[in-house]
């Protein structure tokens, strides 16, 4: 069994992302996913453990340029109480809203709940609806390089990303969503938060006239990896919304998972609730004025 | 001039917990928080198998390990099994038949350490063909599970009185319905662990956190070849019980062994999946109820079979049929009963005691069958109950005498302030409207009243608790009570009990409750015994200390002892409440009289109560406590999710000695039940627990809890003490059952099981059963 | 698994603490096993049940899910630490008064949660004190007595001054 050999608690990115080049190693931040995964053998030790807690250039909400920028350390917690994020990109705060219990959201990282890569993560789905890009960075020729690919592509697997040994997900950026964008997040369950979801839906687009102009779609936890409802995305846009009509897009929505049944939800469950949720959410939408 | 003292009552006060100050800092000391110098991490290996032949067990290589101080399997130990069918050895040598079976104990300098030697222990099994249900454990040529029960029954009960046939015969309708319910746990929020220790004499002192210390100490004694006298129990603060200590599980024995193979104290703690895997559960039930009734709505007979699937040993799951039938047969008037059990060993976890005690199931099938006999007949729910009611004075046919009964009055509060009939009927009118989404929810309200012991239960020849109590020369009483804290606040009700005899605060009482060498003899805490009969044992204790005191007093003063009483601490007259004399200076004046004495006394009560009869027949309890609760709720019949919205309670519980507490039983009660109905669901598959976490394993959480609106029935049982009856289990047998029948109130749709999760919701809406693509 | 050492130091309770840990122990383990501070309990060790909610840097968190070399240079305030000179604070008077709590073993994190509830914002719903309680499970009470004593709490310290952060 591999020993920990070294511990690491940098201040800076170079610092931290020297470091990663120099071998394989354990990032932690909250702790909230690596501590009891390391507990149970859920994750495999790696000789250095770094603490990335104390980074604190990579904390933090900003906007420029028309893009909104969330640091990767930034906490769930931190992401609920923003008022920016509340006025322009609510989907992520009502996401935030269902994360786990106050205790978890005080410690969790953005940066953390993505890279843990669960097919029911609460905070990707509202980011993938956001059309995000995550940031990675790492040491290359003397300096800090950042590569940006869309979050979308990001997932391999469950628990399983394209980042790479050496990198770290230094933060999440996304456009500052257009004028008359609504945004939804709903994760079913018996609970408002302290659950993991059965199936989560979230949904963006620019709605003006009873009528959305773009429009993207994302569910949790019906395949390996979060994923986009591309199809039902199509039968969503520029289409006039009244009942029979939410009606045949929540069944698009519908036929384009395939979830699994396992011990919290069967598969034809989750398929049921996915047009459900769909269904009530575009109904909701539809009744809100643009 | 005197001060005149009034007489106070501490009977019905809000009197906060004596041990809540210690709680809320941290300082109360649990059997996790307790170090011993030198004390060794215990771990057991358990099984990978559910039914297996052991063919060997390996353990050089674990014993090799460095901080590795005893490794034990059960060659080590006597093979004496535990449990209320003595079937389960702390230590399978033979075979596994079970999830959780114990192969090997480590005891290690570390926790690290005795982990590690766990995967070092290489056991070879021999699969045998496995049975997860009682009808398959029945079949011809089932795999045997125990070798001395071929058919794999260890026990069947039978009950009958009166005739059913011609109860039958006598019906005009006749219902008959089958009821499955389903594994839950415990999940105390402490896990379960033991500290062993013993000295050079070969004494065992045990930090147990036992519900039943002395018998505990009869019941372990073969087991571990160690005879009860040697054996002191010390009870640390309980972190949740509810029934789940009655017995003792493989854990204590093999810490035991540890401490006597090493010589060092040693401890066994549990992680929260252990828990899961190797706590007892509920008593999962497959029941077929037949009732009849006549056209006006009288009940003419009820017809009970059970399968219990009993696991791979024999806990005190396998005798929840003693509580069951009592519903069965009592809970309404019902001249003709019969009821059968059979238990039937499977290769599933195994069941234990569980607040309730069988009740839960019971009555979720009797009040789901009222709810459809009353429809039959075209009664509503209310009158149709208040029909066959049983009443004060009633002997029941199973012997049961109910001296008090307040299920009537139970029944008209609950419905009256729920405003239960308008809601019902109004319910009703929407059950069939179209349920687009948008206006996917609908509302119901269900009913469901419960009958349980009261004033203890003679399972044993002695159903007895001791006290000694001493005043010191400040006037200061130490309690010592056989009984046991687990949290639900009996130490304080004891004194306040105490207080009210000697005329002093709680603040001026101990109890003392946690050590077999000091306390007296008590059968434990269970059956909701505690208040009844340590409070009536603590009482006696103290009124003969009254006695004593007032008799003193009256030599002192010159003055006839009758004219006097014990006010705050003072010994005044009773008429006038003129003070006389302090309390604490007449004891002095004791101590150092001539013939000095202290004030010291004892008592032993035992109710008078019967054990039931070979035909389970008999006056069981010195008590009886009845109850009704309903239930509101939402159902979105689009996902199935239920909201319990407000639970109007009422129990009969004799008379309220602590409000706060007893408020703390029914909210704590109601939302358990509410979680055995709707949230909670310990999934067995194929004998293996598959969510043994919290993350999965859902209890109730505060955003879900309803409110609770509730109503004490004072009825002020005659042999209770200040007239009182036991309540802990009461409030949370009947919430079940009122929610499935608001639940049909709602919908049209009956579901005879549970729980009541939305996907199984959502599916029996859609009629769609198990069968759903 | 072997690990390397580190050493750390925070403040505890108010007073400073230098200690070495395995760089992969947890909170609670550190607090519990090492500095003898038993009124942190493990339930459940992943952050369902919340009996180990300690205030770091006046934010309550589940010290199971907290690497200890993580406390290095920050303050913590665990169940021990939340008393005031004049005995028991707000929150633990309200819980000894409202009868919230009964076996106890939840009542620790409860508390921590509780208080640092009030330290965030002194008028918070009904509502919201169940939002707020989430993470921490209790099988006894039902709730309703613990969210009365958050509630008298809040209500009592509204005009008295703010105790820890």
């Amino acid at each position: 069994m591999a020993n920990v050999e070294r511990y690491e608690a940098p201040e800076s990115l170079p610092e931290l992302t020297q470091i990663l080049a120099e071998g394989p190693a354990t990032m932690f931040a909250g702790g909230t996913d690596v501590v009891p995964q390391m507990r149970v053998g859920a994750r495999p030790v790696r000789p250095t453990l770094i603490n990335i807690n104390r980074l604190a250039d990579l904390r933090g909400i900003s906007e420029s340029n028309g893009v909104v920028r969330i640091g990767g350390l930034t906490s769930v917690a931190d992401i609920l109480d923003c008022a920016f994020l509340k006025q322009v990109a609510s989907v992520v705060v009502q996401a935030a809203d269902c994360f786990a219990s106050g205790q978890v959201r005080n410690a969790a990282t953005l940066g953390g709940n993505i890279c843990n890569a669960s097919p029911a993560g609460d905070m990707i789905i509202p980011l993938l609806v956001l059309d995000a890009e995550v940031e990675l960075a790492s040491w290359r020729n003397a300096c800090v390089a950042r590569r940006r690919m869309p979050l979308c592509d990001f997932f391999t697997g469950p628990g399983k990303t394209c980042i790479e040994d050496a990198e770290v997900l230094a933060a999440v950026q996304f456009p500052v969503p257009k004028p008359h964008t609504v945004g939804r997040f709903r994760k079913f369950g018996t609970r408002p938060a302290l659950d993991i979801a059965v199936v989560s839906v979230g949904l963006a687009g620019v709605k003006e006239n009873g009528c959305f102009k773009d429009a993207r779609v994302a569910f949790g936890a019906v395949a390996p990896t979060p994923i986009r409802g591309r199809n039902t995305e199509a039968a969503l846009v520029h289409v006039e919304l009244d009942g029979d009509r939410i009606s045949d897009i929540a069944q698009v929505a519908e036929q384009e998972v395939s979830p699994i049944s396992d011990v919290r939800a069967s598969a034809w469950y989750r398929t049921h609730l996915i047009r459900e949720l769909m269904e009530r959410m575009l109904h909701e939408v539809h009744q809100t004025r643009d | 001039m005197t001060a005149l003292i009034e007489k106070e009552t501490l009977i019905g006060k809000r009197v906060p917990k004596l041990d809540a100050p210690k709680k809320v800092t941290g300082a109360a000391q649990y059997i996790h928080d307790i170090e011993l110098p030198g004390m060794l991490v215990g771990k057991i290996r358990r099984s990978e198998r559910v039914h297996a032949r052991i063919v060997r067990i390996d353990t050089t290589e674990a014993k090799a390990l460095p901080g590795v101080h005893a490794v034990l399997t059960a060659a080590d130990t006597p093979g004496v099994g535990l449990g209320h069918g003595k079937d389960n050895p702390p230590l399978k040598g033979d075979k596994v038949r079970c999830e959780r079976d114990e192969i090997a104990a480590v005891a290690a300098e570390t926790e690290d350490i005795a982990e590690q030697a766990l995967k070092l222990i290489r056991v070879e099994y021999e699969d045998l063909p496995a049975v997860f249900s009682p009808a398959e454990a029945l079949e011809d040529g089932a795999p045997i599970i125990h070798e001395q029960h071929p058919k794999n029954i260890p026990f069947t009960y039978d009950y009958h009185h009166g005739d059913v046939a011609q109860g039958e015969a006598e019906s005009d309708v006749v219902i008959e319905d089958n009821y499955r319910l389903h594994f839950v746990t415990h999940c105390c929020m402490g896990v379960s662990g033991a500290i062993a220790q013993f000295d050079s004499e070969g004494n065992l002192t045990v930090h147990s956190q036992t519900q039943v210390p002395f018998l505990y100490k009869k019941e372990i004694a073969p087991v571990i070849a160690v005879p009860p006298e040697k054996i002191r129990v010390i009870q640390p603060v309980i972190g949740g019980a509810f029934g789940s200590k009655l017995d003792i599980y493989p854990f204590e024995p093999i810490c035991i062994f540890l401490a006597r193979a090493t010589r060092r104290p040693v401890r066994v703690l549990f992680t929260r999946e252990e828990e899961f895997l190797a706590s007892p559960t509920r008593q999962p039930v497959e029941l077929v109820l037949r009732s009849g009734v006549k056209s006006d709505g009288t009940l003419t007979f009820r017809n009970c079979r059970t399968l219990h699937d009993n696991g791979g040993y024999t806990s005190w799951g396998a005798t929840t049929p003693f509580v069951i039938m009592q519903t069965i047969s009592s809970l309404y008037r019902v001249p003709h009963c019969q009821y059968h059990t059979t238990v039937v060993y499977t290769n599933n976890p195994y069941s234990g005691s569980f607040r309730g005690f069988g009740n839960l199931q019971a009555t979720f099938a009797v009040e789901s069958h009222m709810d459809k006999l009353a429809e039959a007949v075209g009664m509503d729910p209310l009158a149709f109950r208040m029909h066959n009611a049983q009443q004060p004075e009633e002997t029941t046919p199973q012997g049961m005498v109910f001296h008090t009964c307040g299920l009537s009055e139970c029944l008209s509060i609950t419905t009256e302030k729920s405003g239960f009939l308008a809601k019902h009927d109004a319910n009703r009118e929407t059950q069939a409207a179209p349920t687009r989404t948008g206006s996917a929810v609908k509302r119901g309200i269900g009913m469901a009243s419960l009958l349980h012991v009261g004033g203890g239960a003679k399972i044993y020849r002695s159903d007895g608790c001791g006290t000694i109590l001493k005043v010191d020369d400040h006037a200061h009483v130490t309690v010592i009570t056989g009984s046991t804290e687990i949290g639900q606040g009996s130490e304080t009700v004891i004194a306040q009990l105490v207080g009210e005899e000697l005329g002093l605060p709680v603040s001026a009482i101990t109890v003392i409750n946690s050590d077999t060498e000091i306390t007296p003899w008590d059968v434990g805490v269970h059956a909701s015994r505690t208040t009844f009969i340590a409070g009536n044992s603590a009482r006696g204790a103290a009124r003969k200390a009254r006695d004593k005191l007032l008799i003193a007093a009256g030599e002192k003063l010159k003055v006839d002892p009758e004219t006097l009483d014990l006010r705050k601490g003072l010994v005044v007259r009773s008429d006038s409440g003129e003070s006389l004399l302090e309390l604490g200076k007449l004891i002095r004046s004791l101590h150092f009289a001539r013939k000095a004495e202290v004030v010291m006394t004892s008592d032993y009560y035992e109710p008078p109560s019967v054990m039931q009869d070979s035909e389970f027949k008999g006056d069981v309890s010195a008590s009886y406590a009845f109850g009704t609760q309903v239930v509101e709720l939402e159902v979105d019949t689009g996902t199935g999710v239920i909201r319990i919205l407000k639970v109007t309670s009422a129990h009969d519980v004799g008379k309220v000695i602590n409000a706060l507490s007893i408020e703390g039983q029914i909210e704590g009660g109601v939302v358990m039940g509410m979680g055995y109905a709707i949230a909670e669901h310990l999934i067995v598959k194929d004998g293996r627990m598959k969510n043994p976490s919290f993350r999965d394993y859902k209890l109730v959480t505060a955003p879900e809890i309803p409110v609770v609106d509730m109503h004490f029935i004072e009825t002020n049982d005659p042999e209770g003490p200040v007239g009182a009856k036991g309540v802990g289990e009461a409030p949370a047998i009947c919430t079940a059952a009122a929610i499935v029948n608001a639940l049909y109130n709602a919908t049209g749709v009956r579901f005879c099981e549970l729980p009541l999760t939305p996907e199984i919701v959502l599916r029996g809406l859609k009629q769609c059963g198990g069968h759903c693509p | 698994m072997k690990c390397i050492k580190q050493e750390i130091s925070f403040t505890l309770n108010g007073g400073a603490v230098c200690v070495d840990v395995p760089v992969t122990t947890d909170t609670l383990t550190m607090l519990r096993d090492r500095l003898k501070l038993t009124g942190t309990k493990y339930g459940c060790g992943e952050g369902e049940c919340g009996a180990c909610t300690i205030l770091v840097d006046g934010v309550a968190v589940n010290a199971c899910l907290m690497f200890a070399v993580d406390c290095h240079g920050r303050e913590l305030t665990t169940i021990e630490g939340v008393q005031t000179e004049d005995g028991l604070s707000t929150m633990q008077r309200a819980f000894v008064s409202c009868g919230a709590t009964q076996c106890g073993f939840c009542t620790p994190g409860l508390i921590m949660q509780g208080t640092s509830l009030l330290n965030r914002s002194p008028d918070i719903s009904v509502e919201q004190i169940k939002r707020g309680i989430e993470g921490n499970l209790c099988r006894c009470t039902g709730y309703h007595k613990v969210i009365d004593a958050i509630a008298t709490a809040l209500d009592s310290n509204r005009s008295a001054p703010k105790e820890h952060s």
